[in-house]
């Protein structure tokens, strides 16, 4: 795009790389960097720029003594089931945008996409009340039931999008044939349409994995805790700070979701980017 | 959506079908496909939302079995708390700055990305991380950068002669603001650049060689056909932006709980507080009402956008 010929271009192209690359990725390097260093090393007012000796202890106490791998598994469970409960719910409900036409149709999906602008945290007020009528406070149900919140109405909107570009003519040939719209879809469109369904749920399950505020209002009992708050509280409290720990654990926490993104991150980007850019 | 309507009803039907009927039947089924979606939309999303708006109406408090209903004095209570307009203020320069910042570094990155050099590939692959890290762990990682006694920033500024002694960052209404609004454009960095880089996959390369060839210099190629040429994702991203930080609550309760005392507490951060630390939920829908009604401009922009777009 720039002509990169003039010693000038060069400068500003590669200080600006410099300067916004710096910003991006340090902290990620500073965060797996501090996790190797032992507490000796971390805790020194001059940081040294990587570890002279690197030590594992902060993850092995983090898998072994704290309450972690509970988290972790709780959230396993927890996103897994909203994802997936979210990507059904989404998948007929983008196919019905797309390939019917039936009153209201429009501004139902309108409204339904709309609905991704009101505050989370003003949902939670009513959605706690709730959850309490129902006896889901405090239950994994309640929190994956809750988690549609997040990531139904875009989750929605991508696959619809995805949808309308589905030949008509190929659900008419089948129709031809004879096959119920159900198994159409079954069939024929759902098969061919993996790339956008997997997105969906990796998108609805990185909201899950990565919540905070609603397993910290909805969740009471530590068993059930899923690991944002889990984090936070075993983590930073007002008695310590264990920063060693908190780096390895972010590292572990986190390194489901990338290990994903980074296997479907040419499908995610074109799913959540789709509508906004002709 | 003018092409989906002008491809349902063209249905090549068999001659003796009868159209009407089948269409008819077509979109029952269209909208028991929908059923569900709807069903669970309406649970958690719609009467939530309509809940909380009602409940703005009434006084409700821990104490009180049943919410008795008020009218609009949770808003005029709210007309002469300082901390509420204060939170509005806190919210209004959160969002400028986050959503400036975000869109300044994220089309940076993105025409830094769009241009052809070596290792820019996984480059551009490690830059979408801080978008998939959870939050508490942003929150984690700028937390322990700004710390005051051990943390990097201080070591490095300490080393540049910027500042002579350590700073506590995060217990000074200016430092804790910076440390908030500076993660939360680390986190939106790669969801920016994705906008951005997916507008200029479609940009018109043989109009820029023709302007290089008329002698157009790399600003003039910026300013007149690149920068126009984005000018429609500049806006989604934008007013997603504004959308998306008026709503940040996570890292920024992760990071400061909304301090030092309230110099970070945002409306969702007052929302929070209001109903699940103080149980005033009348209150808090008041509160969570306004901020509603702030996010309406961007959200109806939006909308039109997609209406237009499509």
């Amino acid at each position: 795009m720039f002509d990169l010929s003039s010693r000038q271009a060069k400068i500003v192209f590669f200080a600006a790389l410099a300067v916004i690359g710096f910003f991006l990725f340090f902290p990620l390097y500073w965060l797996v960097i501090s996790s190797l260093k032992a507490n000796a090393e971390l805790y020194r007012v001059v940081p040294t720029p990587f570890p002279t000796m690197p030590s594992l202890e902060h993850f092995i106490r983090a898998l072994t003594t704290g309450k972690l791998p509970m988290y972790l598994m709780n959230s396993l469970i927890t996103s897994t089931c909203s994802a997936a409960l979210v990507t059904l719910l989404a998948l007929y409900a983008g196919f019905s945008f797309a390939k019917y036409r039936y009153f209201g149709r429009q501004p139902v999906m309108l409204f339904m996409l709309s609905a991704q602008m009101f505050p989370f945290g003003l949902l939670l007020i009513s959605i706690y009340p709730l959850m309490s009528e129902l006896n889901l406070l405090d239950t994994r149900p309640g929190l994956i039931l809750s988690y549609i919140v997040f990531a139904l109405p875009v989750s929605t909107y991508m696959l619809y999008s995805y949808f309308t570009q589905v030949p008509d003519e190929l659900i008419d040939a089948a129709r031809a044939d004879g096959a119920s719209d159900l198994r159409i879809f079954h069939t024929i469109v759902i098969p061919i349409s993996i790339p956008p369904i997997v997105t969906v749920f990796l998108y609805s399950f990185m909201w899950s994995w990565n919540d905070l505020l609603y397993s910290m209002t909805l969740i009471v009992s530590d068993e059930k805790r899923t690991i944002g708050p889990g984090l936070l509280l075993t983590y930073l409290n007002e008695v310590n700070s264990d920063w060693g720990g908190a780096m390895a654990a972010s590292l572990i926490a986190s390194a489901p979701i990338v290990a994903a993104f980074m296997f479907l991150q040419r499908y995610f980007i074109q799913g959540v980017t789709a509508g906004a850019v002709k | 959506m003018a092409v989906i309507e002008n491809n349902v009803g063209a249905y090549p039907v068999s001659p003796h079908a009868n159209r009407g009927g089948l269409k008819a039947g077509q979109n029952r089924i269209g909208l028991l496909l929908l059923l569900p979606a709807a069903i669970a939309f309406a649970a958690v999303i719609l009467y939530p939302f309509l809940s909380a708006l009602g409940l703005s109406l009434f006084e409700y408090t821990v104490e009180m079995m049943e919410p008795r209903f008020i009218g609009f004095e949770n808003f005029v209570k709210i007309a002469s708390d300082p901390d509420v307009w204060a939170a509005f203020w806190t919210t209004a320069i959160y969002v400028v700055l986050t959503t400036t910042g975000t869109l300044v570094a994220g089309l940076g990155w993105a025409l830094i990305m769009n241009q052809p050099f070596t290792g820019r590939a996984v480059l551009r692959s490690l830059s979408l991380l801080p978008w998939v890290l959870p939050s508490t762990v942003s929150a984690f990682i700028w937390g322990w950068i700004f710390n005051s006694r051990y943390g990097v920033l201080n070591a490095f500024l300490m080393e540049l002669g910027l500042i002579d002694y350590p700073q506590a960052w995060l217990s000074t209404p200016e430092g804790a603001m910076l440390a908030v609004v500076l993660t939360k454009i680390w986190l939106s960095i790669p969801l920016f650049m994705s906008f951005f880089l997916a507008g200029l996959q479609n940009l018109d390369k043989e109009q820029i060689d023709a302007a290089r060839v008329d002698g157009a210099g790399n600003w003039a190629v910026l300013r007149d056909h690149i920068l126009p040429h984005l000018r429609p994702v500049l806006m989604i991203v934008v007013v997603l932006g504004v959308i998306g930080n008026l709503q940040q609550f996570d890292t920024i309760y992760a990071l400061t709980g909304g301090g030092p005392v309230r110099a970070t507490t945002v409306l969702s951060v007052e929302v929070y507080r209001r109903a699940f630390e103080q149980w005033d939920i009348g209150f808090a829908s008041a509160v969570g009402v306004l901020w509603v009604a702030a996010l309406l401009p961007p959200a109806f922009l939006y909308l039109r956008m997609l209406v237009k777009g499509n």
